[in-house]
């Protein structure tokens, strides 16, 4: 990838030449920036030709830094690569790359230590921690793509990181292949449009309150969003994709209160929603509602403590389990119905005499199976296996041996809730299925055709048995 | 064996058949025989239909938001095949040899110049095809089910099912021979198929967890004893494909994906393939000594 990129800027400077364009020779010192903001006025717009600067550059004075897609500076695996400690700075357009990578002194691509500042369009490489907010307040980050270096996850730091800094947007970056989006002590934010894969945490909050999260895109990390100890978020369109592995959460709360959850697609998880001990106060609530669940192994899993969140016209699809007590027990300190309704499952059984959409029967899956795994969780290895079935089907025959119900939706929806979701983005064409199909029919079709288009040994062996070959034995 | 590899086999026309032609002939021979029977018939409709239906199942519901539903279909269709796909390679394994031998034709094969090396081979061979093509049509409909409603999310791991599922046909085969030869009886052949059928897909599974639970058996003890089945291995090896982890099956899948790592799939496709090989040698070196017919 870094020799691509490197190919591409030659080329780009080639093409610079071609059109007259100033391109700088050779690299440069990053001093030559340094000259520039000297010599700027405060609030000023200063642009930085093209070029490759190296060494660390420090911004000390409230100016527009415009590298204008071209500039590029690179911290030579020294330290952070950018430095903002003016408040009200612009940093737009560069090329930051080659950070420090000892996490000791948690270098990073573009630190800013100053309020009011605006980070928008740049693009990180190599870099050991992306952008790293401390202190910042009232920041924008904006349409950053965020590219780690190629550690093992214990070893990388956080794409974003934001430390003590109040009403910041977040919006638009791409992190991938680093540790985690986190906000510490960070509140009145709005976090959205991002796009994390590969990484640890999506995005994760610590004592961060009051915020919004909405938009955003989080796919194949340990966990899509985690929060922590951070009361009165919302969190809604997201789409959190394929978030497996340990922990494996599409969204994880730990000990938050006053938490909504709404209108996410939740897909392919290990687990879909995961809830430990929120909320924690005692009068307080969740909001779990409008939230397509589908195909994760655990749709909403719950530490049995769990209560006081009512769950509601969500759609829990095909997960190989829908709703879970995390260690055994169950959910029923929690409404799966608010208002007379329920959610869909998938795998309610019930009907709807009246047509009314919610059907007639109570909902309370039961089963043998899942509370073995609860008391032995070893036995989880023998999921999707007839033996699994097999153990379903006797506790059916054997009324005695009926489990507790895990929870109970009062008035289930017999229909998918038409939710607004986020797009999937996933739209793909059949064409590639449609040849696997047709090759496959032709191997079948092929193969026969080979062996009835001739005989076998002509009139050596007979297909069918003449009676006149002794029956008895030999 | 020795006199009957230099002795090749002869047609009536007079053309020479190598070994491997000889081969040849009897797996086309078995191939015919199985194509136009009557099991071979009932259960490649059978699969036919479940697997698209599960294909159809699987994606109702989740058509209208396009969100790509091939997991729960390969979660459906695994139930289906390991519950289907050993049946119908047992039987028809345990019906090869024995039925044969019963009707009495086993004798004229035997007198023709060829060694029983070549005729076992052969019978494989044939059944194998048979079963191999049976599958493609199932998982052919199946795919173009998947094609119309689901786009083409995760064909490589589809793919990669039916490569497996194939594997576990093979093994199942080689077992069923294997009780085949040992079988004088059609009857009794096609009965030690069905309880290998139920020790496999049922009773193993239950004896360890009976197992898991009354001796508290540690991790590492339940992945190797689990592997052992072919079936669980076969399971394994499709979730790892779709997954790349085993986090699904719990603290034991966990074990075996942090013990083993990249090398799992091929660990748990050479138990698959140990289970193909094993059971057919046994079967040959009983079916050469086997002096009665």
């Amino acid at each position: 990838m870094t020799r691509f990129l490197t190919i591409l800027y030659a080329l780009l400077a080639f093409v610079g030449v071609l059109t007259g364009q100033p391109v700088a020779a050779q690299n440069q010192a990053v001093d030559a920036i340094h000259s520039l903001i000297e010599q700027a006025e405060p609030g000023s717009v200063v642009h930085v030709p093209p070029g490759v600067y190296e060494g660390n550059l420090v911004i000390d004075k409230p100016i527009i830094l415009e590298g204008g897609d071209q500039a590029i500076i690179d911290g030579l695996g020294q330290g952070s690569v950018v430095e903002i400690r003016a408040e009200g700075c612009t940093f737009r357009g560069f090329l930051v790359r080659n950070s420090a990578s000892g996490v000791d002194r948690e270098p990073s691509g573009i630190r800013v230590l100053a309020g009011n500042s605006t980070i928008e369009n740049n693009r990180l490489e190599d870099v050991l921690f992306g952008i790293d907010l401390q202190n910042a307040p009232n920041s924008k980050v904006l349409n950053n793509e965020i590219l780690g270096k190629d550690l093992g996850l214990a070893r990388r730091g956080d794409g974003l990181r934001l430390w003590w800094s109040l009403g910041c947007t977040i919006k638009g970056n791409t992190v991938k292949g680093l540790r985690d989006m986190v906000f510490w002590y960070s509140e009145d934010l709005d976090v959205s449009d991002n796009r994390v894969s590969d990484s640890r945490y999506g995005l994760h909050f610590m004592y961060s309150h009051h915020t919004s999260v909405h938009d955003n895109n989080l796919s194949e990390n340990a966990v899509g969003i985690y929060l922590m100890y951070s009361n009165t978020i919302d969190i809604s369109h997201n789409t959190i994709r394929n978030n497996r592995g340990v922990s494996g959460y599409g969204i994880g709360l730990k000990d938050c209160d006053s938490i909504t959850i709404s209108s996410n697609a939740l897909l392919a998880n290990r687990v879909g929603i995961y809830v430990d001990n929120s909320p924690s106060a005692y009068d307080s609530t969740g909001l779990i509602s409008d939230n397509m669940v589908a195909f994760n192994e655990i749709g909403l899993l719950a530490t049995p403590i769990t209560h006081n969140n009512i769950i509601t016209h969500n759609a829990f699809l095909e997960n190989e389990e829908q709703a879970a007590a995390h260690g055994g027990g169950n959910l029923s300190l929690n409404s799966f119905a608010s208002d007379g309704i329920g959610n869909f499952w998938s795998d309610y059984a019930g009907y709807d005499k009246d047509g009314d959409g919610i059907g007639d029967i109570i909902h309370e899956p039961k089963s043998l199976f899942r509370s073995l795994i609860a008391r032995e969780p070893n036995l989880r290895l023998f999921v999707h296996s007839p033996a699994q079935q097999a153990i379903e089907l006797t506790a059916r025959a054997l009324p005695e041996l009926n489990p507790k119900p895990i929870f109970v939706d009062p008035t289930p929806l017999t229909r998918v809730p038409d939710l607004t979701l986020p797009s999937d983005g996933q739209t793909t064409t059949g064409a590639p299925m449609g040849v696997l199909a047709v090759v496959l029919l032709t191997i079948a079709c092929g193969s026969g055709w080979l062996v009835f288009r001739q005989q076998p040994f002509p009139n050596v062996l007979p297909t069918k048995v003449s009676h006149t070959i002794g029956r008895g034995r030999a | 064996m020795t006199t009957m590899a230099v002795q090749p086999g002869r047609t009536e026309s007079g053309a020479h058949l190598s070994r491997i032609g000889c081969i040849l002939a009897f797996a086309r021979r078995e191939f015919r025989d199985a194509v136009s029977s009557r099991w071979f018939l009932l259960y490649t409709i059978a699969f036919t239909v479940l697997a698209v239906a599960v294909s159809f199942m699987s994606l109702a519901g989740s058509g209208s938001q396009g969100f790509a539903g091939f997991g729960r279909t390969t979660a459906g269709l695994l139930n289906l095949i390991m519950l289907v796909v050993p049946l119908m390679a047992l039987i028809a394994g345990a019906g090869s040899i024995a039925g044969e031998r019963e009707r009495g034709t086993l004798l004229y094969v035997l007198a023709q110049p060829v060694s029983r090396v070549e005729v076992l081979l052969g019978k494989y061979v044939g059944l194998a095809a048979a079963l191999c093509c049976s599958m493609c049509i199932g998982f052919g409909l199946s795919a173009g089910a998947l094609a119309w409603r689901a786009g083409s999310v995760g064909i490589g791991a589809y793919v990669m099912l039916i490569v497996l599922t194939c594997g576990l046909a093979l093994a199942m085969l080689s077992v069923g021979m294997l009780l085949s030869v040992v079988s004088r009886r059609s009857g009794v052949a096609t009965g030690l198929g069905l309880f290998a059928w139920l020790v496999l897909v049922f009773l193993s599974d239950l004896g360890l967890m009976a197992g898991t639970i009354i001796f508290k058996l540690r991790v590492q003890e339940i992945f190797a004893l689990g592997i052992a089945n072919p079936l669980q291995a076969f399971k394994m090896a499709v979730i790892v494909n779709m997954n790349a982890s085993l986090d699904v099956l719990g603290p034991v899948g966990m074990y075996a994906s942090q013990t083993y790592g990249r090398t799992l799939p091929w660990l748990l496709a050479s138990v698959l393939v140990i289970w193909a090989i094993v059971p057919l040698l046994i079967a040959l070196i009983v079916f050469k000594k086997r002096g009665s017919i």
